[in-house]
């Protein structure tokens, strides 16, 4: 039907800045609005604290794209993920910092292993097994610690005092947080769009089926999806025991919305094999900027969360209405 | 079961136009259909045929021209408008709902309910029944439709869409998942819907069939009105030509297949329910037809011969390498791949872009420790984009926007690109025009002539007939003969899949499928035997 026979060039590049463009021109807005609503917005203290505000966000969203990005939604577990792994490293800070740091990562990349073998292998149904495990995890932990917190020994020169430090160490203005934040999109956005990996990724998330019959092997691209978010969100996890200085079952609650809904806010689609990790970061800045400016406003917490999930329906909404404008043409 | 079926002209559209961004899909096309009358619609793929079809059935609301129906000029801006109107439409992709019931399906929409809005279930099953009958399906309308075959389901399709009494029936392709006995059942249908006085479009790239059924032509070329003709003035080559704007001459180009030794070779290959038993080797640079009705058995045997299925017994070798069954991927490092016969199911990357989907298959092969090569890709993209001549805007186009042939040649250029040895081709040009299947038949060629041995299961016998060095015969799962070129012609081919064919002394060296080569199964429940 198309009757042009020119020979193309490539313009991949250019559609995705132009796909993730829209984010950061919502991005720029709001930081005008900010700059409107308060002349403290707009000072590079504010801004800072913007970013290490949404950097465990941001870190949890970066692992959370490659699930969405290879078809499998979402992975419900990472809240319980960023707990285990952070509970894990408390209690073997008598090993040593590096030890406990070890394993809490292998403590959370466990439960990534186990979601990619039964997702990828056995085809389980991701939302579903993703939202037994947490719901089976938190029940372990409560269980195995008896509802209680774990607090590291704080004395200084401890291990404990090292890991309740981590969160709060700084390379100049810039927390350390941050800089793993940017360090792990920067590293996220090269294996997506340059690696075979990312490569297979996009093609499963996109169609399954297709995928394996061009000769990929599905299951083992889905455990590694899996694996990646995982890491990210064991990573998180121990940035957020550090933080609140005590391990719990219950750290981690919520950043299973708020990583999906910087996911799909940043183009990242649900149904899989189309988005680009930059759109993931405008969508974590996005949602920093909004909570910060309606924290200048004055709007408590639980009112906030009213505007992230309005935000969130409302890009939904848009993006199936995209889909269904697009589906046409295939028919 | 009565028709109020109306006299003279039932249809009638005139100019009527339907513009995508970037294409007039349709372009000003005038179309008449009386009552009574078969009119077939034929036109290679994307020449608008089905764009055409959809504004008839209600798809848009934004065509311009007239449409009359029955006299009245009629507005068809939604599914429910065109349904008001009488358009019935079965589509080419079946819509029914596989859960439920033959009978809800049949009936949906209008299911007899009593007053308190329950269902009546004998009422329900009664009518369906009645309606099952009469497309000639012998089911009970209680069975889910996942559990029945896909022909039975296109069947089910026809009976729900007459259940809704239409005066303008269109068939979209419908005789392409039925066997002859099934396509000679839907055509006593047809006939006996015209005597009630429907009018009837039949869309269809079978000149044979259209010759059978039809009364009067249109061809549609690039969304245009090329001609309609009655059946009488009609001739295949004038269609063609009117189709393609080209002859048919010289389709399938005299080739002398140099073949050398063998490459494939399965042995007592068996997957329980599917296949048994069956033995076969492929050459070099040879192309072999596989030949038998749908559900003999010949798609579940590819697949497993690749590995994407499984194997219960025997083994399969190439280059005397041992293929493991279930490691496709493997399979294709090695250069053993399989065309897949649903482009749309698992066959294409619908979303993404031409250019990735023709370099799909060489994720592993253009990774440099795991990094990509886009400077490979891009350059293997565009050789391949030129080479199969696909037309498209550009190659970041969308692959689901492209016109059927298209896909098709997109589909088998992702396989060209990982140059296999063997490629297994299943229904490579199943719904493509003709200009696209010469384009898919040269590209096969060339392939073949550079050593590449080629299996081509096929239900277009012309094509098998033309494309094969040979033919494998394949009935109920197992092969039951072979044919050498010299005795290829259509008629044995398809006496041959029907179980009536006389099969000559078996080659003994190259299979041991002459065990069952003289039966001639006289079971008399399979097809016709013209």
């Amino acid at each position: 039907m198309n009757a042009q026979t020119t020979l193309p060039s490539p313009r991949s590049a250019a559609r995705a800045v132009l796909e993730t463009a829209g984010i950061y021109a919502v991005a720029a807005a709001l930081l005008v609005a900010g700059a409107l609503v308060s002349p403290d917005f707009l000072t590079a203290e504010n801004l800072l604290s913007i970013l290490s505000g949404v950097a465990l966000l941001g870190i949890v969203a970066c692992g959370m794209a490659f699930v969405t990005y290879s078809g499998n939604m979402a992975d419900l577990s990472l809240p319980a993920t960023m707990a285990f792994s952070g509970i894990i490293a408390v209690a073997s800070l008598s090993l040593g910092l590096v030890p406990a740091l070890l394993l809490g990562m292998l403590a959370g990349l466990a439960i990534g292993a186990m979601n990619g073998l039964v997702v990828g292998k056995l085809n389980a149904n991701p939302i579903l097994w993703t939202l037994a495990v947490a719901f089976f995890m938190e029940g372990f932990m409560r269980f195995t610690w008896s509802n209680n917190q774990l607090y590291p020994e704080i004395e200084p020169g401890t291990p404990g005092a090292a890991f309740i430090g981590m969160f709060r160490m700084r390379a100049g203005p810039v927390p350390l947080i941050v800089l793993v934040m940017i360090a792990l999109f920067a590293v996220a956005h090269f294996v997506m769009t340059r690696t075979r990996f990312g490569r297979e990724s996009r093609l499963a998330g996109s169609s399954r089926a297709a995928a394996r019959s061009s000769g990929i092997r599905v299951s083992r691209v889905v455990f590694f999806n899996f694996l990646a978010a995982a890491f990210a969100a064991s990573v998180a996890g121990i940035f957020l025991t550090s933080m609140n200085k005590l391990g719990v079952f219950y750290l981690g609650q919520g950043y299973d919305f708020k990583a999906v809904t910087a996911v799909v806010i940043g183009g990242v689609m649900l149904s899989g094999g189309r988005g680009h990790i930059p759109g993931v970061f405008g969508g974590v800045l996005v949602i920093g900027l909004l909570t910060n400016i309606l924290t200048f406003l004055g709007i408590t917490a639980f009112r906030q969360n009213i505007v992230t999930g309005l935000v969130f329906i409302g890009v939904v909404g848009f993006q199936q209405y995209q889909l269904r404008a697009r589906g046409k043409d295939y028919a | 079961m009565s028709y109020g079926g109306t006299i003279g002209q039932a249809l009638v559209m005139e100019a009527v136009s339907k513009r995508y961004p970037g294409t007039l899909a349709v372009d000003r096309v005038d179309l008449d259909v009386n009552a009574g009358e078969v009119h077939a619609l034929m036109g290679e793929n994307g020449a608008g045929k089905s764009t055409l079809m959809k504004i008839l059935s209600g798809a848009f609301n934004d065509y311009s021209g007239l449409i009359r129906i029955g006299g009245q000029t009629v507005t068809l801006h939604s599914p429910s408008e065109a349904k008001e109107h009488g358009v019935g439409m079965v589509h080419q992709e079946l819509s029914l709902a596989r859960p439920l019931s033959i009978a809800e399906n049949v009936l949906a929409g209008r299911l007899p309910a009593n007053r308190w809005g329950l269902i009546q279930r004998k009422a329900l099953f009664d009518e369906a029944r009645r309606w099952l009958e009469y497309v000639g399906l012998a089911l009970d309308p209680r069975q889910a439709v996942g559990e029945i075959s896909p022909h039975e389901a296109q069947l089910v399709e026809i009976a729900k869409v007459l259940s809704n009494k239409p005066c303008i029936l269109v068939l979209d392709e419908p005789t392409s998942s039925l066997s002859r006995e099934e396509t000679a059942r839907l055509f006593d249908i047809i006939r006996d819907l015209k005597r009630r006085g429907l009018a009837i479009i039949y869309i269809s790239h079978h000149l044979p069939e259209v010759f059978e059924i039809a009364d009067r032509v249109t061809v549609l070329r690039d969304g245009r009105n090329t001609g309609t003709l009655s059946i009488e003035e009609a001739t295949p080559r004038k269609l063609v030509q009117m189709m393609a704007g080209q002859t048919i001459d010289e389709f399938y180009a005299a080739r002398h297949p140099e073949i050398g030794d063998t490459v494939l070779r399965a042995v007592r290959l068996t997957r329980y329910g599917y296949f048994h038993d069956v033995s076969f080797a492929l050459r070099r640079g040879e192309t072999l037809g596989l030949a038998g009705l749908s559900g003999s058995g010949r798609t579940e045997l590819a697949r497993s011969l690749c590995g994407l299925d499984p194997v219960h017994y025997g083994t399969v070798s190439l280059h005397d390498g041992i293929i493991e069954p279930g490691d496709y991927a493997r399979s294709v490092s090695k250069g053993l791949v399989y065309l897949t016969e649903d482009r749309k199911a698992d066959g294409l990357f619908l979303r993404l872009p031409v250019s990735q989907n023709l370099v799909a298959a060489l994720t592993a092969r253009h990774a440099t420790l795991g990094v990509c090569r886009p400077d490979k890709d891009s350059a293997v993209a565009h050789r391949l984009f030129t080479a199969l001549h696909i037309v498209a805007p550009s190659l970041e186009a969308d692959t689901g926007t492209l016109s059927g042939g298209n896909q098709q040649k997109v589909l088998l250029a992702k396989w060209l690109a990982t140059k296999p040895h063997v490629l297994l081709l299943d229904e490579p040009t199943r719904g493509v025009d003709v200009t696209a299947k010469r384009q898919i038949h040269e590209a096969i060629m060339t392939l073949t002539g550079q050593g590449t041995a080629v299996l081509l299961i096929s239900s277009d016998l012309p094509e098998l007939v033309g494309m094969s060095d040979r033919v494998l015969v394949m009935r109920q799962g197992r092969l039951i003969g072979e044919m050498e070129r010299e005795e290829l012609s259509e008629e044995a081919v398809l006496l041959a899949a029907n179980g009536h064919y006389a099969f000559r002394a078996p080659d003994a060296a190259a299979s041991n499928a002459g065990r069952g080569a003289v039966r001639t199964t006289a079971s008399g429940q399979e097809g016709e035997h013209s």
